[in-house]
Formats: structure tokens, C-alpha cells, sequence
């Protein structure tokens, strides 16, 4: 006749060994293992301050003919604290869905029952099978004022715990994040990268609730974000890109009405496009050149650095002249 | 496509967009009202307050099944009302506090006047589906028992919440009015002439 026994990690425990008496010779196994008689108070088994790792088996044996008496599943536990609950519209209007999980573990099996009620009207919150701490449910009404109110009980075999959550219709509405987001560079424009993405697949209607995105975009070697909301339309053509920086850029998408922006999209890479070089020059060849000559100057051939829109912003010119300074100064050195 | 680009669908689109238009500032400026009236009247912004009699409801069932039609009469049959709760909210304000708050009552005003425009605006959708437009009740509702202060406070908190979930009902409404409906007239677009 086999048990299942579930204590609080802490408590301490006293098994018997089903109905032989105190006084009786027993033989207690932990999952096959023999327990010391020092655990013993006559044919009951005493454990005390009981941890996780007591979990297991546990059988009692009559001393002299072995035969198997009593056995029992030791789970040991803890009481569910209070579990977190979020809802979330991600396909309005259809509906909403409620996702729990508890902040720390209790070891032992735990059931789930949530509530829903939308002024006096209890509604029924259909359970997933995948993931199976999530609910959904359909949208009975639209536009109402009336709010929402959700409690979620947990409970296993040392106790429960429950939350509850209130919203209106409006403040739970936030979409997945856009889809499909491709950045590319512009051909013969070195500072436009030009952006695509999709609505979410899960937003049922854009047609009748258009969603409106925000874009962040930044290049690798910066960390501060440029952003652009935009009302309409699923692309954006960045026109202030730093020539030849590669970017990460990301689209959030929020209904145009109500609800909370979406959370990031996949982060997508893009270099704008940059000109094929004409002329590779390497230092190598400036010094070799300068130090031919003995008596001109030679002017260094056109470098990169000089192309007016490959430098960063108002430091174009700066950059250039100092790149003539320093290729004048090798050349008055080797004169 | 020869039906979406006749004038009268290309003019019942311009109508639509500038309605969802006139409806977005409607809200927005009746979200900041009710902030303020909120603030000004010491009220509980979470308080809830139970329906209303005479303030119309935009929680809607099946809305998604509603005929262009029915969508056009409900919501001019909701901001008439609102036009006379609003008008009767500006004459208790004035009542109570004269001239002692008078942001507040050129707000409730403004809003008052974007309604009243809103309203119009439908009857000229109706107007162009040679829809007849029904005839507003020229006294009104009979005029509610005399309440509280305390109950006019909240009244006036219930009728701003209402009328924000309409502002945000009328834009949805207008962007499915707007669509190319089919020929038949079903739902969503407008129904045809019987």
C-alpha cells in the first residue's frame, strides 16, 4: 500500500510503520539504502528539520521475514508564496490572456484556479494546454468602463496563496513587437539606410486598429539611441546615418489609440553604402614616396579620410587639414 | 474597385477621416478635462462609479457585427446626450463655483463644443447615405431629480468616462465606415438604401 507524504521543509517528521507496534524490529530504507537505527524511536521513523534532499522513498521492513510493511513517497516542500500575474491584450479586440508563475519554487505539485469576473458577469478563462500557466479569453464587450478583475489561487498540499489584478479594457493592450524588420543600405547614398518590418502576426485587425511604431536606431560605437515615432506605414528611410558605421536599429509597435508601446523587435545590423576605394594608399607607400623626392613636395593622393561624406558630422574639415598638415610634415622631414 | 473611387465613396472617406480626426482631439482634450475635473472636484481618480441613467453606454456587444448604420445612429444618438449632460454639468459648475474655476468650465465648454461639432459631422454621414436623421427630442430626457453635490460630482465623473470610451469607439467606428464596404451593404460597411 503505497503513500505520498508531504511535509514542509523544516518540520520534522515521524513515519510509522503502518500498523506494527512501537516495540516491534523494523528495517527502514531511504530509496534502497538502509537508515541508521539512531533515527529510530522503537519501529518509527524520525526525521527532523527535513530538507530537500529527504525526498524520496521510504519503505519499512519487518526485521525477521523482511516482508515489505508499509511504504511511503516523502515530497518535502514549501507552501506557494504569492504568485505573479500579469494579463496582457496582444490581439485586440479579440481578447486578452493571463500568464502566472510563482517567484520561487515549492518542489511539490501545485494546482492553479483563476477567476475572472467583468462587473457581475464571471467570465470563463479557457486554460492553454501550451504553456500551461497561461489563459485566454475573448472580449465579450468593447469600450466599456467597467474594469476587470482577475484572481489567480494557488494551491498544494501545504497551503495556498492568491493574487488579484484590476484593469480596464484599455490599459492591458500591448502588441507583440513588429516583424520581419530588414534594414539595408541605400546604393550611392552613403548616409540612408532604408527600413522594413511587419505588423505583428498576432494583432488580428490593422486594418480597422492600425498600430503606429517607434524606431530606435544608433551605430555600434555610440551608445545613445536616435528615435523616430511614426503615425503610419511599416517603413522609415534613416537619412543621418554616419557613412560606412554599421547601425543596429529596432521598431516597436503600440495601437494608435491605446494600450503600451510593444517591446523591442530582433535587432537588426546595417552598414549604409559606402563608394568603393579608387586608390588603396597605405603609409608604406606615402613614406617610400616622400622620401624619393629631395626637392618638391609632393601633394598625398586623394584618401578617404578627405571624402566629404565619409567623417562624422562638422569635423569633415577639420579632419581633412589635419591629414594635409600631417602628410606636409613627413614630406619637410625627408626633403 | 469602379464603386471605391465613385465621388460618394471618395467623399464618405474624406468625411470619415476628418471625423477620426475631429474624434482623436475630442479624446484627447476630454482625457485632460477629466484630470482636472478629477483634481479640482477632490475626487478618487479610481473611484468606480456605477451607470449612470441617461448617460449612453459605448460598452458594445458584437461589435464587430454592427452595420455601418447602426453604427452612425448610435453614436449620434450618444453625443446628443452628452451634449445636453455636458450642457447641464457647465450650468452646475457655474451654479457652484461661479467664477471661482473658470479654467474648468472653459475646458468642460471646449468640449462641449467639439461634441456638438461631432454630432453635426454624423448627421452629415447619415445625410450622405440618404439616411433620414432622426429627429432630436426637443426637450430632452426629463430632467433627473435634483442630486448632491457629491452626486453631481461623481455624475459628472461618470459622464467624462463615458465619453472618452466614445471618443475612442467613434474612431473605430469611423475607420471601419470607412472601408470599401460590399455591395450588398452588410456589415461593416453602410447598408444600403431598403
Amino acid at each position: 500500500d503505497s503513500h505520498i507524504q508531504y511535509e514542509r521543509v523544516g518540520a520534522d517528521v515521524t513515519m510509522k510503520c503502518g500498523s506494527m507496534d512501537w516495540d516491534a524490529a523494523v528495517t527502514w530504507t531511504a530509496n534502497g539504502t538502509d537508515i541508521d537505527e539512531s533515527h529510530l524511536n522503537g519501529s518509527y521513523l524520525i526525521l527532523k528539520n527535513v530538507d530537500l534532499s529527504q525526498s524520496g522513498q521510504y519503505s519499512c521492513y519487518e526485521g525477521s521475514s523482511w516482508h515489505l510493511k508499509y511504504q511511503t513517497s516523502l515530497r518535502v516542500g514549501t507552501p506557494p508564496k504569492e504568485p505573479l500575474l500579469m494579463c496582457r491584450s496582444n490581439n485586440y479586440p479579440k481578447g486578452f490572456y493571463c500568464s502566472w508563475h510563482l517567484p520561487t519554487p515549492t518542489y511539490i505539485p501545485n494546482s492553479f484556479n483563476i477567476s475572472v469576473i467583468h462587473g457581475t458577469k464571471d467570465m470563463v478563462c479557457e486554460k492553454d494546454t501550451i504553456p500551461k500557466n497561461r489563459c485566454h479569453i475573448r472580449y465579450l464587450q468593447l469600450f466599456s468602463t467597467v474594469k476587470y478583475k482577475v484572481t489567480l489561487t494557488v494551491t498544494n498540499a501545504l497551503g495556498k496563496n492568491f493574487t488579484t489584478l484590476t484593469f480596464d479594457e484599455f490599459a492591458i493592450v500591448k502588441p507583440d513587437p513588429p516583424e520581419s524588420v530588414v534594414a539595408k543600405p541605400v546604393p550611392n547614398n552613403p548616409r540612408r539606410l532604408e527600413v522594413s518590418w511587419q505588423n505583428p502576426s498576432s494583432w488580428p485587425d490593422p486594418e480597422s486598429f492600425p498600430l503606429k511604431f517607434f524606431l530606435r536606431y544608433r551605430p555600434l560605437i555610440l551608445d545613445q539611441w536616435q528615435h523616430v515615432e511614426l503615425s503610419d506605414g511599416t517603413s522609415h528611410t534613416i537619412t543621418d546615418a554616419y557613412a560606412g558605421k554599421e547601425y543596429i536599429i529596432q521598431v516597436a509597435a503600440k495601437d494608435n489609440d491605446i494600450g503600451t508601446w510593444s517591446d523591442w523587435s530582433v535587432a537588426v545590423h546595417a552598414t549604409p553604402w559606402t563608394e568603393e576605394p579608387k586608390h588603396l594608399t597605405t603609409e608604406a607607400q606615402i613614406t617610400e614616396t616622400t622620401s624619393a623626392s629631395t626637392s618638391s613636395f609632393m601633394a598625398p593622393p586623394t584618401t578617404k579620410i578627405c571624402d566629404k561624406g565619409a567623417v562624422v558630422g562638422s569635423g569633415a574639415m577639420a579632419v581633412c587639414w589635419t591629414a594635409g598638415l600631417v602628410v606636409a610634415a613627413y614630406s619637410v622631414l625627408f626633403i | 474597385m469602379a464603386a471605391a473611387d465613385s465621388p460618394s465613396a471618395a467623399l464618405r472617406r474624406d468625411l470619415c477621416s476628418r471625423g477620426i480626426r475631429l474624434a482623436g482631439k475630442m479624446r484627447a482634450d476630454v482625457v485632460d478635462l477629466l484630470d482636472a475635473y478629477v483634481e479640482q472636484q477632490g475626487l478618487d481618480a479610481s473611484a468606480s462609479v456605477a451607470a449612470v441613467e441617461g448617460v449612453p453606454l459605448a460598452a458594445v456587444e458584437r461589435w464587430d457585427e454592427q452595420t455601418g448604420t447602426q453604427r452612425l445612429l448610435e453614436n449620434l444618438a450618444a453625443y446628443r446626450a452628452f451634449r445636453a449632460l455636458l450642457a447641464q454639468m457647465l450650468e452646475e459648475q457655474r451654479e457652484q463655483l461661479g467664477e471661482a474655476d473658470a479654467g474648468l468650465g472653459r475646458a468642460l465648454a471646449a468640449v462641449l463644443l467639439q461634441v456638438s461639432a461631432f454630432a453635426y459631422h454624423l448627421e452629415e454621414l447619415l445625410r450622405l447615405e440618404s439616411r433620414g436623421i432622426p429627429g432630436a427630442e426637443e426637450d430632452g430626457p426629463p430632467p433627473p431629480p435634483r442630486l448632491s453635490l457629491f452626486e453631481q460630482k461623481l455624475r459628472g465623473l461618470g459622464v467624462l468616462r463615458e465619453l472618452a470610451q466614445w471618443a475612442v469607439r467613434s474612431v473605430r467606428d469611423l475607420r471601419q465606415l470607412a472601408k470599401p464596404g460590399p455591395a450588398t451593404g452588410a456589415a461593416p460597411g453602410l447598408a444600403e438604401s431598403p
